[in-house]
């Protein structure tokens, strides 16, 4: 196997296998600390584990499935401490509604759809840095399902299992993470409330 | 079905895991409801500019400082 190679010293073992995973835990890293250089200490940490660690894995997805696990839990704790997790700024980017269940918001912002207004104007650099600002803004836990599911792409059955709680709640947190950041974009895009 | 019952079961919806029922409801109370139709589909569009955002590439020169620090290590551990 790869990973026996390249503990064994094979340097162009060692070569495949960050060309393999190195990207993906990167991506995850930085998805949830939000910082370049966290992110690196994350990868170096994660690989070194890994070739330490050497064999034990059946198969690449086990191997795959124990790298998300590793960097989700790595990252989430060097996240720990830097900020506060302001729950409440969640809510306030949450839909209200009225007793019977209606939105509630002026009408013109509760029907904005800026969904197909120009894809350039969506990945601008102005757009671009509203979202990741609302993303940054995600409480952690919620940040870090999201990323797993909407950049990873990965089950909600396996975040579960990465972030060892329970499906329903994974499913609750990407929702409203999802929401948060919509209402963000629509502020930004839609007409002003 | 409110737009809150219908916001509530919009990821199912895109995930194709609502029960035929729910599907039923959700897709009469969405031809009513402009604000509902608009909110799915800024909720959709949310969803994809997120992967857009989340594909970033490691640095070439970040690469290159795992590459040797793995090696610097692996050469330490014998």
């Amino acid at each position: 196997m790869l990973l026996d190679r390249a503990v064994a010293g094979d340097v162009g073992a060692l070569e495949a296998l960050m060309s393999r995973h190195s990207g993906r835990v990167y991506r995850l890293a930085y998805g949830i600390t939000r910082n370049q250089a966290d992110a690196e200490e994350i990868v170096q940490d994660v690989f070194l584990t890994l070739v330490r660690k050497g064999a034990g894995f059946e198969g690449h997805a086990a191997l795959t499935s124990w790298m998300y696990r590793v960097t989700t839990n790595v990252a989430l704790n060097k996240r720990r401490g830097k900020r506060r997790e302001l729950e409440v700024s969640l809510e306030e980017h949450l839909p209200t509604y009225t007793e019977d269940g209606h939105r509630e918001g002026d009408r013109s912002y509760v029907l904005a759809d800026w969904s197909s207004t120009p894809e350039q104007a969506h990945l601008s650099v102005e757009t671009r840095k509203i979202l990741e600002n609302a993303i940054d803004g995600l409480p952690d836990h919620y940040r870090a399902v999201l990323i797993l599911r909407d950049v990873e792409e990965l089950s909600n059955d396996e975040i579960a299992s990465i972030v060892d709680d329970s499906v329903g709640s994974v499913k609750s947190r990407l929702h409203r993470a999802r929401m948060a950041l919509r209402e963000q974009l629509t502020r930004h895009f839609g007409p002003r409330r | 079905m409110t737009c809150k019952d219908a916001i509530a079961v919009l990821a199912d919806y895109l995930e194709s895991t609502l029960s035929p029922d729910l599907v039923e409801k959700l897709e009469e109370h969405l031809r009513d409801c402009a604000p509902c139709r608009a909110y799915l589909a800024t909720y959709r569009k949310t969803k994809s500019l997120t992967t857009d955002a989340g594909r970033v590439e490691m640095p070439e020169e970040m690469k290159t400082r795992l590459r040797e620090f793995l090696l610097r290590q692996l050469r330490e551990g014998r």
